[in-house]
């Protein structure tokens, strides 16, 4: 039994399709383990080998992988939206009832969505604090806060611009009252409004500039820019978390 | 020679035998290519960090998943630009300033601080360029201290402005007398940089290192940043005016605008 | 072989004045990108409907010392006195809300942020910045018509604010 359940599986990881995908073997040896980290694209995020002290959860919580995989859980659930959704001011409220209603699982993906960006929002907010707090932002990861500032805008931008989406009186007010903020800015403001509105007031233009900048602008700069930050965490020598506090770096004899 | 006034301690740690080409010249303090590495404490990525992953992923997502199948996305009239809602609030990360404007103008609340927060953050990393205490949660015990005070500050001080300016409206009791310039702008602009800085004042007493100015100042902005979304999320009834969560006119509850 | 050297008191050597200026026609080139996405991002100008002239009514029907809601022109009527009334906008001058006029209370109460404006659109409370803005308008035979393409902003109330109604309105 045990040897047919062997060839089979030989069979198939020794073919050479399957060593045409992959460029490892059962990853229960250290060469192998290294091998998955370095030629798979969705591994080689991380090194081969992780410090222990930065895998404590009282470190960071997790919080860096929280926000990216809420960020994958918004995109699925986001492109499910967008089989029904319309983004006309006749049609958008009414595509939004008819998911809650009539769409089998409709009202489950729409609150997917909602409730993640919400998550994401918190989530990425704990994450920069949790990376203050731990003074990770220090040389040589200067240039890594600076992309998580950014990362936070977009990602309060990408929750703000779908907030007005579902045309409800929540959306409606909310976006009217947080654009006309921008217009008390000295000189760009009331052209950036404009610009953003597509008018002087939040009506058809507004909801189709905002629709594209929530699927398709603001995620493309989301995509890009983790991926920039994650290499980048990589590049400046892993967690903050692994680098051993001045003291314990003296020789034990010496401190005697 | 060295070897020869080594010290007892030196040959403990690595004693010499006559069979070995090599021995230990001296102990120095200072920085070694090994610096910062310390005994190898890794693993491999595969399968722990891995695994990890995987775990966050079906967690997170449940969580989401559960919460879905307990409350519905709320979905509210159809938009209707005559007829505004009372209250109309932004999404809960916004409410916080909007709290700020509803105490001062929409140029110092809407425009000048969000602008002063996001280039506070940005120059953090340039203010505070000491590597020392990288990685490790409040730097030092003291920093610590810093932090906790800080934050007990701004939990105090802030409800304390909010319902301060509630009962003594500065805009209300300036109207007529002062322009708007002094009663919306300055006044509260004045107002709320000293209330951000007072607790510099007595940290500076102390000699504080830049990381210990930027904790303090980054937990008083925090906190003050919680207390307002907190008031304006929970505390902001019809009409915008201060009530107790649970008892607001109207039937209107604060968390149905999620 | 001999290279004949060009004799020149230019700092610039000929390599280097042509790389400045491929870097510079490389940066005209993508400012000229960035001001023509400015120019395809400017709002689109629509013309009808609210935007345009809307006949608020008969004069007949605005009686003296009351405020009349039309929401074909997104506004009031407020005829503050015999000889004439005023069109303001019923967009809050502070974040934009719907200011509804709240008859109980006799004066104009912003749901949002608590402003509130009297019949002549003056701040008598709250945040808002300005006086409600006025559309201009015109009595034509015996309608009102009002010109909801533009908004007049002032910072206080004036006589010649009145748009006169014909005498025994
Ligand atoms: C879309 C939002 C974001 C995603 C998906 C993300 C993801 C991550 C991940 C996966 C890590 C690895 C460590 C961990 O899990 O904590 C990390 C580290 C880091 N992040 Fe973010 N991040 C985001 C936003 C931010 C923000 C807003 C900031 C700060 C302004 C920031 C600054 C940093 C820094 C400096 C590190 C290195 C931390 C260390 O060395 O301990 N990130 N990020
Ligand atoms: S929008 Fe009317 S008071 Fe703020």
């Amino acid at each position: 039994m045990e040897s047919t359940f062997n060839r089979a599986t030989n069979f198939v990881t020794r073919s050479r399709v399957w060593r045409s995908f992959f460029r490892h073997g059962m990853p229960d040896n250290e060469m192998d383990r290294s091998l998955v980290m370095t030629t798979n694209i969705f591994f080689h995020l991380h090194p081969v080998k992780v410090n222990r002290r930065s895998l404590r959860v009282t470190y960071s919580f997790g919080l860096g992988i929280i926000s990216a995989i809420l960020f994958l859980t918004l995109t699925v659930t986001g492109v499910l939206l967008m089989f029904y959704y319309v983004p006309a001011t006749t049609l958008a409220y009414s595509t939004m009832k008819d998911l809650q209603t009539t769409i089998p699982l409709g009202q489950l993906a729409r609150n997917m969505h909602r409730w993640s960006a919400h998550l994401m929002v918190l989530a990425v907010i704990l994450h920069m604090v949790r990376v203050f707090y731990t003074g990770a932002y220090k040389p040589p990861r200067e240039f890594n806060w600076l992309v998580g500032v950014v990362l936070l805008l977009l990602t309060l931008g990408a929750s703000f611009t779908g907030y007005l989406l579902p045309w409800d009186q929540l959306s409606y007010w909310a976006i009217t009252v947080g654009t006309n903020i921008a217009s008390y800015a000295p000189v760009l403001g009331s052209t950036a409004r404009s610009i953003l509105l597509g008018g002087s007031e939040v009506g058809q233009n507004t909801l189709i500039r905002f629709y594209a900048l929530h699927v398709i602008i603001i995620p493309l700069g989301l995509i890009l820019l983790i991926s920039l930050h994650l290499w980048r965490v990589r590049k400046d020598g892993g967690l903050a978390g692994q680098e051993i506090p001045e003291e314990r770096l003296e020789i034990a004899s010496l401190k005697e | 020679m060295a070897a020869e006034i080594k010290d007892q301690k030196t040959e403990n740690i690595f004693p010499s035998a006559p069979t070995k080409t090599y021995q230990l010249m001296e102990l120095v303090r200072g920085t070694s290519p090994m610096a910062n590495k310390g005994p190898d404490n890794t693993v491999f990525s595969f399968p722990v960090v891995a695994l990890i992953e995987v775990l966050l992923l079906l967690g997170t997502t449940l969580l989401v998943f559960v919460f879905s199948l307990l409350r519905n996305a709320p979905l509210e009239d159809i938009a209707n630009p005559t007829v505004t809602t009372n209250p109309a609030k932004a999404p809960w990360y916004f409410v916080g300033l909007q709290e700020l404007l509803e105490h001062m103008h929409p140029l110092v609340a809407g425009v000048l601080i969000p602008s002063v927060l996001v280039l506070f953050l940005v120059v953090i990393p340039y203010l505070d360029n000491d590597r020392t205490g990288a990685g490790r949660w409040f730097t030092s015990q003291r920093g610590r201290r810093i932090t906790l005070l800080s934050a007990i500050y701004a939990v105090i001080v802030m409800p304390l402005l909010i319902v301060l300016d509630n009962t003594f409206n500065l805009r209300e009791m300036l109207r007529g007398v002062a322009p708007e310039l002094i009663s919306q702008i300055i006044l509260p602009g004045l107002i709320i940089t000293l209330a951000a800085w007072l607790p510099m004042l007595i940290l500076l007493r102390w000699k504080p290192t830049m990381r210990e100015v930027i904790l303090c100042l980054f937990t008083v902005m925090f906190v003050s940043a919680i207390v307002l979304t907190l008031s304006g999320f929970l505390f902001r009834g019809p009409g915008f005016k201060l009530y107790l969560p649970w008892a607001m006119p109207g039937g209107y509850n604060p968390l149905s605008g999620l | 072989m001999t290279v004949a050297k060009t004799t020149s008191d230019s700092k610039v050597s000929r390599r280097q004045f042509i790389g400045y200026a491929w870097a510079v026609a490389v940066i005209a080139l993508f400012a000229q990108a960035a001001g023509a996405l400015y120019q395809f991002v400017q709002p689109i100008v629509q013309a009808g409907g609210f935007g345009g002239k809307v006949n608020a009514g008969n004069v007949n029907e605005f009686a003296v010392d009351t405020v009349s809601t039309v929401r074909e022109m997104h506004g009031f009527v407020s005829r503050v006195e015999p000889q004439g009334a005023l069109t303001m906008s019923w967009t809050c001058t502070h974040l934009g809300c719907t200011v509804p006029w709240v008859e109980s209370e006799k004066q104009f109460h912003c749901p949002c942020h608590g402003s509130l404006y009297n019949t002549k659109g003056e701040v008598t409370g709250g945040p808002a910045p300005r006086p409600l803005d006025l559309y201009p308008s015109e009595v034509v035979g015996d309608e009102l018509v009002v010109d909801t393409s533009q908004t007049i902003q002032r910072t206080k109330f004036d006589q010649s604010q009145i748009t006169p109604f014909p005498k025994g309105a």
